[in-house]
């Protein structure tokens, strides 16, 4: 095969490694420039080499934060848990030798890659012109999220093999097709919105015209309506419906492979599908009700008090699951396995956090930017990195045909770990120590000086983060240049489809012989044995068991 | 050579109908020996994906439309609403568009005939009426911007273009179709013509059906 047709390839596994190694880069350039933003938050008055132009005016600055925002959101979060592992594995997993659509499949590859270069791009134009590319960008983005959305589903209902019947679909699968579901819905709307706004600003037309966008403001922000008090609203406007398409799959990697560790079926399977379907309903509605409700103003208290206490029911229903699930298992701690947990313990710390954002009252008096970004970072941020890792550790055989070190793994895990919650913890109490003009001037001068402390700590526990991705860096690219094949087929002892077959995956999957699924996904600790194969015949099975 | 081609049809309908390649399939029992394996491994893939994919395309351009739908009728309420007549020319291309549903119909019913020659003919016609559709909306805008109603007059004309133009656009989509299975070779293609042929008719009777909708909607809603 010549590199032309593997870059230009319909095929879903080469697909979906091109969409990992697009957020790979873009996870890279993200982290970056959040260290510069850290940095520049302590020190302000540092004029950083080769940027100095950048971030030492309020516009640089803020446009720092997006392309970070926006390198992170659409091309990290949304784009590896779901397109990456996605593509690569929903075939594999329902026993499946090609996505439904091919062609599509690959179009919706290459308008992703055009928007990333769009959406990079738009932050080295002027401003005006940069917020059209950026928005174009956007709607790129969407159609592409929306074809690859329409090939999961169709996908997911046509392709299955023989057997698999939707109860014995593996709970990644599910959370896939749910999130295609989601994402058909909502990125249509995403689409509409931004055309329309486009043509306002291309064309003249009217369907926002600044004035009621902005009457529609709080107001301290309209008195100094510039354009990057705009964008950062926009910015909102789109990440409030993504954080459900990131967060969706995540939550399906996470519930797959606490089972596969914890060497225990699923707890309540059922019910744990039915929260899925759950986050994705209340993902749409809320998303609905902004659009349909309050217009282009994300800001609206109470949308944002009904956001959080109903997702609040799913939510505890798929922790109890985890934990349930955790309970009296056989716990392996591999690298993927702490990466599984650490997104619970970053979810439910998150979790708690948002507890106070979602009280209108609340919020007012004790949030501020910091502790929204704390709060977000943790949930969305964090805890989805987490998820892609975990699930990065575990499909790493599968992948590239050999497995990461697992030492070097763990040590990347601990210092991570560590890092986000001295980053993140201490924005929170940074974000309630902004309210300390409610005290007398002594007690607020202390306070003061503690902030700066804090917020010194923040970078240096970023700088120490950033630091420890490097280990990252070494295990993945070391592993991929030593290649050590990996003798088995099936290194973790998994029930699933896609470990019945050769580590790489060979090119037609499965082969010749017509695959057939006989059981459920999660199979543990069942039929006298570890673990029971999906394809596993019964007449095999009473012979192994003889 | 139409007649090998109707042959082929033939054959695979009644593939279709015998479909062994979903997943909504009962569940096996188990009970089945190893025999199974030994299929012919080069299967068709099933031609049922082709219309769940268009029907939750579908689902998806109604939401696109839907969307704009509720911000026009949030939009109508504010003060520098100037209402937008719909141009006359408009009510002609409704026929015209329902008419090309009718003949596209007709051709696929040719189709099931076995009569290719009869059902390109009509199949033809259904692409002239969708492109003649087209052309009159450009006229009817150019009525419009002749009275000095553009785009960006008031929200009422920028919903009233958008409306008609996104239709426009999705509409266009669907003579492409029509025009890739009236050129398409499916001696070789993946799909049959009884398929893609079917496929088509749902996205166009689809795209009437919202023509329809939306020209309700413009009219009750100025």
């Amino acid at each position: 095969m010549n590199s032309a047709s593997l870059v230009f390839s319909t095929h879903h596994k080469t697909i979906g490694r091109q969409y990992l190694w697009l957020s790979l880069a873009s996870v890279l350039c993200g982290m970056a420039l959040s260290t510069l933003l850290r940095l520049h938050a302590s020190w302000p008055e540092t004029a950083i080499p080769f940027l100095a132009g950048v971030e030492n005016s309020a516009q640089g600055y803020a446009a720092v934060r997006l392309l970070h925002g926006s390198l992170m959101v659409f091309f990290v979060l949304t784009a590896a848990p779901q397109f990456g592992f996605g593509n690569f594995l929903l075939p594999l997993q329902i026993g499946a030798r090609e996505m439904a659509f091919p062609t599509l499949n690959f179009a919706s590859l290459w308008l992703t890659v055009s928007s990333l270069v769009g959406m990079t791009a738009s932050f080295f134009l002027p401003p005006s012109a940069g917020l059209n590319v950026w928005l174009a960008s956007a709607g790129i983005f969407s159609l592409a999220a929306l074809f690859s959305a329409l090939n999961f589903s169709t996908t997911t209902i046509e392709m299955r093999a023989k057997g698999m019947t939707l109860p014995r679909m593996p709970v990644t699968v599910w959370a896939w097709f749910l999130n295609a579901i989601l994402s058909m819905l909502i990125f249509s709307v995403l689409l509409a919105g931004t055309s329309a706004l486009l043509s306002d600003r291309l064309l003249g037309s009217n369907f926002f015209s600044a004035g009621s966008f902005l009457a529609h403001q709080p107001q301290n922000l309209v008195r100094q309506a510039s354009l990057p008090v705009l964008w950062q609203r926009l910015f909102w406007y789109f990440a409030q419906a993504q954080v459900y398409v990131a967060m969706l799959p995540c939550f399906g990697i996470i519930t797959h492979l606490l089972a596969t560790f914890a060497r225990k079926p699923v707890w309540r399977e059922r019910l744990q599908v039915l929260a899925l379907c759950g986050v994705g309903l209340m993902g749409f509605w809320v998303w609905g009700h902004h659009m349909f409700a309050t217009g282009m103003n994300p800001y609206a208290p109470l949308a944002f008090s009904v956001l959080a206490a109903s997702l609040g029911v799913p939510a505890a229903v798929l922790l109890a699951g985890w934990l349930g699930t955790l309970w009296d298992g056989r716990v392996q701690f591999t690298t993927s396995m702490l990466f599984a947990i650490g997104f619970i313990s970053l979810f439910i710390a998150g979790g708690l956090s948002g507890i106070f954002l979602a009280r209108h009252d609340l919020a007012t008096a004790a949030v501020s930017e910091d502790f929204v970004i704390g709060h977000f970072h943790l949930v969305m941020g964090v805890a989805a990195t987490f998820a892609i890792l975990a699930a990065l550790f575990f499909w790493f055989p599968k992948l590239f045909g050999c497995r990461m070190n697992e030492t070097l793994g763990k040590v990347h895990f601990w210092l991570t770990f560590a890092g986000v919650y001295c980053i993140f913890m201490p924005m929170h109490w940074l974000g309630l120590l902004t309210q300390s003009n409610l005290l007398g001037g002594g007690q607020r001068a202390a306070l003061a000086s503690a902030g700066a402390s804090i917020r010194t700590m923040v970078t240096v526990a970023t700088i120490w983060t950033v630091a420890a991705q490097s280990l990252f860096v070494i295990n993945f690219f070391g592993s991929l240049v030593r290649r050590k094949k990996t003798e088995e087929n099936n290194p973790w002892r998994a029930s699933t489809l896609e470990w019945s077959v050769a580590s790489p995956v060979p090119d037609d999957n499965f082969g010749v012989e017509e695959l057939i699924v006989y059981r459920g996904a999660y199979e543990f600790a069942a039929n006298g044995g570890d673990f029971t194969p999906q394809h596993l015949s019964p007449g095999l099975l009473v012979q192994k068991a003889d | 050579m139409p007649g090998t081609t109707a042959g082929h049809d033939i054959e695979l309908i009644v593939e279709k109908v015998a479909d062994d390649g979903g997943g909504i399939l009962p569940p096996s029992n188990g009970a089945r020996g190893g025999d199974e394996g030994k299929r012919p491994p080069k299967r068709r893939p099933s031609p049922r994906r082709y219309y769940t994919g268009i029907a939750l395309g579908i689902v998806s351009v109604l939401m696109f439309f839907m969307a704009l739908a509720s911000a026009y009728l949030v939009r109508r309420g504010s003060p520098d609403w100037v209402p937008v007549r719909v141009p006359g020319l408009m009510w002609f291309n409704t026929a015209v568009l329902l008419v090309s549903s009718g003949t596209l119909e007709m051709a696929r019913k040719r189709l099931g005939l076995l009569d290719v020659a009869g059902f390109r003919r009509l199949w033809a016609v259904t692409t002239i009426l969708g492109v003649a559709f087209l052309i009159g909306q450009v006229v009817a805008w150019r009525q419009l911007v002749g009275e000095g109603i553009y785009l960006a007059s008031n929200p009422a004309s920028s919903f009233f273009y958008i409306f008609t133009g996104a239709h426009a656009l999705h509409l266009l989509g669907g003579v492409g179709a029509l025009l890739y299975v009236a050129r398409r070779n499916f001696e070789r293609a993946q799909v049959t013509r009884v398929v893609a042929a079917e496929v088509t008719s749902y996205y166009w009777h689809f795209m009437d059906g919202l023509w329809l909708f939306l020209l309700v909607l413009l009219y009750l809603g100025k």
